[in-house]
């Protein structure tokens, strides 16, 4: 039943959502709720309710505690002086439920999602949301000092702005985790080009440092992300575009992606690359590591305490470490990094508020307001020496841990900074994150080219496809299946299933900055 | 009875083996999140969970019973199954009732109007609007009030009470009784396999009833015990990974809680059962051998 009521409901959806776009316009003077029905109007009920303020209701994404009873809402409550009834959408399926609120005008004010720019350009292009930009202008001081121009270009929808966004810190996300006690027991040293990575693979399978037999393998990956991150960076191609003489081009049609290939099908044909690795999962992967079979996995810094938990309780001499930049054969070296934007928060036309809306979100971007919401307060929650924020446990967890929840909006100079108390909460994420990010070279750290870009409708038609398609590719030819050869045939195919449409319009927009 | 041959105990012996080894096997995956969910995390990261816990402990679990999330949708769930089964047993007892006595005039068309129901609906978005203009969204009786009649439970209802003696009635009727007091002094109590069944169909819909709360209820102090726990689940699917911010992924539950969020939410339902199991076996004999 509820898997027929499933794909009832995406096509229900669809259906639905299509028929209240054409509703929408119509419907707009008609409808008593007054979805569109004008700011003047509202304008006059705020005048007339003597400027007391009315509660707010907002949508925001799904969180482990209910945004009503944590402490933060009380904390902003009391910032901001609005009264907020906070509702969430579901873990699974977000967007249809998001959908079928957005099509039946759902009267919320403030409505958060996570940075998918596709969904709210859909929204802000059918009508279905208020333009800010009037609106920052008239109460979003805080606002306008703390989001960048350049954010805010990111937002235009037909050159209006329709959403306020929380830039992410740019970060190296992941890289290659080693054991170094295998390491140190074999006299090896840390690789740091592709060649030492082989040979240091190959005497991982030859001498067995684990004791596994012929049950380990030495490198494991997940099925799912076959290009290897830490190693594309050493062929070139550590983002999934990069910029080439002046324009971006994708990962697929430099000649690191076969490069990258060969290496990797020559890893797994010597046997250095886990035979099952096309079907690991993120689980299997860590099982694999955590275990003692795999010596080498890729391995994103926030899941470092869970791993180094569970391999000190199954080998309490195990040490761990990342493999730094690897150089490849003309010095080539990057660790891809990720950008962008983690929330976007917009006002729906169905909003009874939308100037309150905005002057609530510009308050709690008070510089102290902003502060207090993000880390708590100083001798209570973090303590600051030397320019650094450190969270003070389990307080700082506890009542700051969902932090980001609250935010609509954020300092996007003072952010960061403050941000890295939460990575300070385990000793050992900490350590993960300063290698990956201080410790590795600048140069070495790349940033994703189409972070800030704007909504690219042809690009994010494709993308989830594409790189599907790309990763099906790969596995193949790594486990041998099709040869390297095959590339100039898969490139034909990646091109004519949106690729080449893909990389025109990415790169109108890419010229349009650049000038 | 007739005399067993050495064929027959030998078929008997391959098909009780055979079941039970069927039984284990469903058994298994079950197990696996039981054991997942008294086992301590480092245990399940390395893989070492299969049927049995390694490292046992309850903390996870009473983690995931005491937080208050949890508590309050539980207690949701638990009321709405309690007041809609009994809602849904009596109004549908009710109406398969009139259904069944063919001699009344215009039953065939209402049968017609109950099966038409059966067959089509208004689709989603009509459904959405219609509740919200009943001011039946973010209301819990909507987890009840649409869905309070199944008609194919009425009708299994009605089929057993067709099988009641006719006789039965008649007599109650000569000593006196009205047709309420034949209901529910009569026919009602003779009823008792089918009704504690189709209590047992209904109070498991309605505690699994994932779909209609997802759809209308928004406010999160309403949310019932299956939307809980797809968000705790599905928080972690793999699907999900790749919109998600460095800060939801250093938010996420361990595999160790989600576990523990599905043996609490599963557990109180799969404890009526042993409790139904005997109106069970007579209940579904509807529609073999009368007599």
């Amino acid at each position: 039943m509820i898997m027929i009521n499933r794909k009832w409901l995406s096509l229900v959806l669809c259906a639905g959502l299509a028929a209240s776009m054409a509703g929408c316009g119509s419907s707009g003077n008609t409808n008593k709720e007054g979805a569109a029905g004008g700011t003047a109007e509202q304008t006059a009920g705020a005048q007339k309710e003597g400027g007391s303020k009315p509660e707010l209701k907002t949508l925001n994404i799904w969180s482990k505690d209910d945004y009503n009873t944590y402490t933060l809402a009380k904390v902003v409550e009391e910032q901001t002086g609005y009264k907020v009834k906070y509702e969430m959408l579901p873990a699974d399926k977000a967007m249809d439920k998001l959908n079928l609120l957005i099509s039946s005008a759902e009267p919320y004010d403030v409505i958060t999602i996570t940075g998918e720019k596709a969904a709210y350009t859909d929204y802000a292009k059918m009508g279905a949301l208020v333009d800010l930009t009037p609106l920052i202008d008239k109460y979003g001081e805080n606002i306008k000092a703390s989001i960048s121009p350049e954010s805010f270009e990111a937002m235009k929808v037909d050159g209006k702005i329709y959403a306020i966004p929380n830039r992410t810190s740019e970060f190296v996300g992941s890289s290659l985790m080693i054991r170094t006690d295998w390491l140190d027991k074999l006299g090896l040293k840390m690789p740091a080009t592709l060649e030492e990575l082989t040979a240091v693979l190959k005497a991982f399978k030859e001498k067995d440092p684990g004791g596994n037999g012929d049950k380990g393998a030495p490198l494991s990956i997940d099925g799912a992300l076959a290009t290897m991150v830490n190693v594309t960076g050493a062929f070139g191609i550590a983002t999934g575009w990069s910029e080439v003489d002046g324009k971006l081009v994708a990962a697929p049609l430099q000649p690191g992606f076969k490069e990258y290939l060969s290496y990797a099908a020559d890893l797994y044909k010597q046997g250095l690359l886990d035979k099952e690795f096309a079907v690991n999962k993120d689980a299997t992967l860590k099982e694999k590591f955590t275990s003692g079979r795999v010596g080498v996995i890729p391995l994103p810094w926030y899941d470092i305490p869970g791993i180094a938990d569970a391999l000190t309780k199954n080998f309490p001499d195990a040490k761990y470490a990342y493999v730094p930049a690897l150089k490849g054969k003309d010095g080539q070296a990057g660790l891809g990094m990720s950008g962008g934007f983690d929330r976007l928060t917009f006002i729906p036309k169905s909003s009874k508020h939308p100037e309150d809306a905005i002057k609530w979100i510009n308050a709690k971007l008070d510089k102290d307001t902003f502060k207090l919401i993000a880390i708590g307060e100083e001798g209570k929650h973090f303590t600051y020496k030397d320019g650094v924020y450190s969270p003070i446990l389990p307080l700082f967890t506890d009542e700051r841990g969902l932090a980001s929840n609250y935010l609509t909006g954020i300092d996007e100079k003072l952010y960061p900074v403050y941000w890295q108390a939460r990575v300070q909460k385990d000793p050992r994420l900490f350590a993960g994150f300063t290698f990956l990010n201080s410790e590795v070279p600048a140069e070495y750290r790349i940033s994703d080219p189409l972070a800030l870009a704007p909504s690219l409708p042809e690009y994010s038609k494709n993308n989830a496809s594409l790189n599907q398609m790309i990763n099906d590719f790969a596995v193949k030819v790594i486990v041998g299946e099709e040869s390297t050869d095959a590339v100039a045939a898969f490139i034909e195919k990646y091109n004519a299933a949106g690729g080449e449409a893909s990389s025109k319009e990415v790169n109108e927009w890419y010229a349009s900055v650049k000038k | 009875m007739t005399k067993r041959t050495k064929g027959d105990l030998l078929l008997d012996i391959g098909v009780y083996a055979f079941l039970i080894a069927l039984g284990l096997i469903m058994l298994l995956p079950l197990a696996s999140v039981f054991s997942k969910a008294v086992s301590e995390e480092w245990a399940i990261t390395s893989g070492k969970v299969g049927i049995l816990p390694v490292g046992f402990q309850l903390d996870t679990l009473m983690q995931v019973i005491s937080s208050s999330v949890f508590i309050r949708a539980f207690c949701i769930s638990v009321g709405v199954t309690a007041v809609g089964t009994l809602i849904s047993i009596l109004m549908t007892a009710l109406t398969a009732y009139p259904l069944s006595k063919r001699n009344l005039p215009g039953i065939s068309f209402c049968m017609v109007l109950f099966i038409f129901t059966m067959l089509f609906s208004g689709g989603l978005i009509p459904n959405y609007l219609l509740m919200r203009q009943l001011h039946l969204v973010d209301n819990l009786w909507v987890l009840i009030l649409p869905g309070m009649i199944s008609v194919f439970n009425m009708l299994v209802i009605k089929s057993y009470y067709e099988s009641l003696p006719e006789a039965l009635e008649e007599s109650a009727r000569i000593d006196g009784a009205k047709t309420y007091t034949i209901l529910f002094r009569i026919i009602l109590p003779l009823s008792m396999p089918v009704i504690a069944t189709i209590a047992l169909f209904y109070a498991v819909g309605y505690w699994n009833d994932y779909f209609g709360p997802m759809i209308y209820i928004n406010d999160t102090a309403l949310k019932t015990l299956q939307l809980y726990l797809q968000d705790v689940v599905m928080d972690a699917n793999n699907a999900n990974l790749t919109n998600k911010s460095i800060d939801d992924l250093m938010n996420m539950s361990p595999e160790g809680i989600r576990a523990a969020t599905v043996v609490a939410s599963t557990v109180p339902i799969l404890l009526v059962y042993p409790f139904m199991q005997k109106y069970f076996i007579k209940g579904v004999l509807i529609g073999s051998v009368k007599g």
